[in-house]
């Protein structure tokens, strides 16, 4: 467990909000897809700590983590001013995989999974392509830094209100023939459903490798629980086996979650 | 520093702080945070004769001062414990003292696991017998909730095995001084108290229930006076050595069930919070002792005044 001082707390746009810790230690061994788990300050009458995808981290020890405001935990942790000291174990979880240098990555984000996913976009070798869907214009988030990092930014929203009205994983089979012949690696991130969509249709048509980042509640985070668990494809009589999103995930193969009844 | 061994019958241990089981994994998710030879005892999850994938998602929820899971015994079986090597060969090269715990879904089972232990006790300081997990249909609780299966099940575990037999014992019952005499005449060397009560929570929104499993076990400070006051029920009614938990966050509260009987502890909840609070729990423990001017921590068992 380390203490990690935050740095600055603000509202990133709407009811999502960019909170930056300084915690070199954890830093210093992040990659892509790996998370904090945070004892919130203040958090009167609570016990259990809150799972936060890492944003981003940079050389001068500063790690950001965008949430939204969802709950109690949530609420107080957007009240806490520069200069509260939290408490966070981290970095934990299996990270993404980084694309090889012959692959194209398209991550497919939900919701605020574009946050999960920008260190990934950023790191990656090879510039992709982003596919981000959302609500409406007001949950689109982190557009322009994916744009910076040199990523091709597709975006749709259910309400139409800013680019293909509908879901994300519509603008999918577009892009396969606008890329026939590339080999394509996904990162998926976002709503289950979402997820469960985009792993069938890679588990069908096999037309690339894919990675998706999975959640569920979450108590230990180091595995030693079992709260957070989700089926995932093995070798037994029943085809499947829960697995701990904390420890064995969160990012799993597409080919290894089970999708058979979801 | 005070003198923090306690003697648990045939057992001795370092300190009297252990991990309550399903808290604590087995022992080898906690390996990077400490040494595990600074626990009283590592008490493992749950072990079954065969894998079991526990209950649907989710799984757990908050609640005021506690929180309610309905993991349901989600495990690799016993013989993946033995030989899997995040399992016994770890805790066996971890050097901790190590705990087992068992349960079934049958008397059968529950004495089978047990014998399957005994084979291959090197390493194993005790078993502890769950009769009392909320969360499963067969087995568990009801064993835990019956006066006549609780003991029938002791006494078939007593019958094939030498190790001394830690007892687990439900809060949801009548009178649980009752059980504890019922498993002790059955050969349990120890009881164990409280694993969680039973409990529900709906969200408003959505009308359903915050578990899948619709009820769950309750944990956490909440807890603490009922098992407080179990414990000293149950310390008034049996001879055996009492282990009290339920709600333990420090050492304060730790020595709180030691007042009321308990001859040691076990920490649960408090590491979801902070991986290290067995060991807060032991220095907070040892602090206490140096401020009443105690020279050993066997001195306040059963120590409160009236």
């Amino acid at each position: 467990m380390i203490t990690g001082e935050i740095v600055s707390n603000t509202i990133l746009k709407d009811s999502y909000y960019k909170v930056e810790f300084f915690v070199p230690e954890i830093c210093a061994e992040t990659q892509p897809g790996q998370f904090v788990h945070v004892k919130i300050a203040n958090l009167r009458d609570r016990i259990l700590r809150r799972p936060f995808s890492i944003s981003d981290i940079n050389e001068n020890g500063i790690l950001t983590v965008i949430y939204k405001v969802v709950g109690e935990g949530t609420e107080v942790l957007a009240g806490l001013p520069a200069g509260t000291v939290c408490d966070l174990m981290g970095p934990l979880g299996k990270p993404f995989s980084l694309p090889r240098e012959n692959e194209l990555p398209v991550i497919v984000a939900g919701g605020y999974g574009s946050a999960a996913t920008y260190l990934l976009a950023k790191r990656s070798p090879v510039k992709g392509i982003l596919l981000l869907g959302a609500r409406s214009e007001a949950d689109l988030i982190l557009t322009d830094k994916f744009a910076a990092a040199g990523f091709d930014v597709r975006l749709a929203t259910q309400d139409g209100s800013h680019g293909h009205k509908g879901l994300v994983t519509e603008l999918i089979p577009p892009l396969l023939k606008e890329k026939s012949g590339q080999k394509i690696r996904f990162y998926g991130c976002g709503p289950t459903p979402m997820l469960m969509a985009l792993s069938k249709m890679l588990q069908k048509n096999g037309f690339g490798d894919g990675e998706v980042s999975l959640d569920h509640l979450m108590c230990c985070g180091v595995g030693a629980c079992f709260a957070c668990v989700v089926k995932i494809k093995t070798d037994n009589e029943d085809g499947w086996r829960y697995a701990r999103t904390c420890k064995e995930g969160p990012v799993f193969t597409a080919d290894e979650v089970y999708t058979d009844g979801e | 520093m005070a003198d923090l061994t306690v003697d648990l019958g045939k057992l001795t241990l370092k300190n009297p702080v252990m991990t309550a089981s399903g808290t604590f994994g087995y022992g080898f998710e906690y390996k990077d945070y400490f040494d595990l030879r600074r626990l009283g005892a590592v008490v493992v999850k749950g072990i079954a004769m065969k894998p079991s994938h526990g209950n649907p998602t989710p799984r757990v929820a908050e609640t005021h001062g506690g929180m309610l899971n309905a993991i349901g015994l989600q495990g690799p079986g016993v013989e993946k414990f033995l030989h899997g090597d995040e399992y016994m060969p770890f805790l066996r090269k971890s050097g901790a003292v190590v705990i087992v715990n068992i349960w079934g879904k049958s008397i059968e089972e529950y004495r089978d696991v047990a014998a399957r232990l005994e084979a291959e006790k090197e390493d194993i300081s005790a078993l502890e017998i769950n009769i009392s997990c909320p969360n499963i249909k067969e087995g568990g609780v009801a064993f835990g909730t019956d006066l006549n299966l609780a003991h029938q099940v002791v006494a078939k575990v007593r019958e094939v095995t030498s190790l001394p037999l830690i007892t687990k014992l439900s809060p949801n019952v009548t009178k649980i001084a009752d059980f504890a005499r019922a498993v002790a005449d059955a050969g349990s060397d120890m009881v164990s108290l409280i694993n969680t009560i039973t409990g529900m929570a709906i969200n408003i929104n959505t009308r359903r229930p915050k578990i899948a499993n619709l009820t769950g076990g309750l944990s956490g400070p909440a807890v603490k006076p009922v098992a407080v006051r179990m414990v000293y029920e149950v310390s008034k009614a049996v001879k055996i050595p009492v282990i009290g938990m339920g709600g333990i966050m420090d050492g304060d509260d730790a020595v709180e069930f030691m007042l009321a009987g308990a001859s040691a502890v076990a920490v649960g909840t408090a590491i979801f919070a902070d991986p290290y609070a067995p060991l807060k729990v032991i220095d907070g423990i040892n602090a206490y002792l140096e401020r009443q001017g105690c020279k050993s921590v066997k001195e306040i068992i059963g120590g409160m005044i009236r």
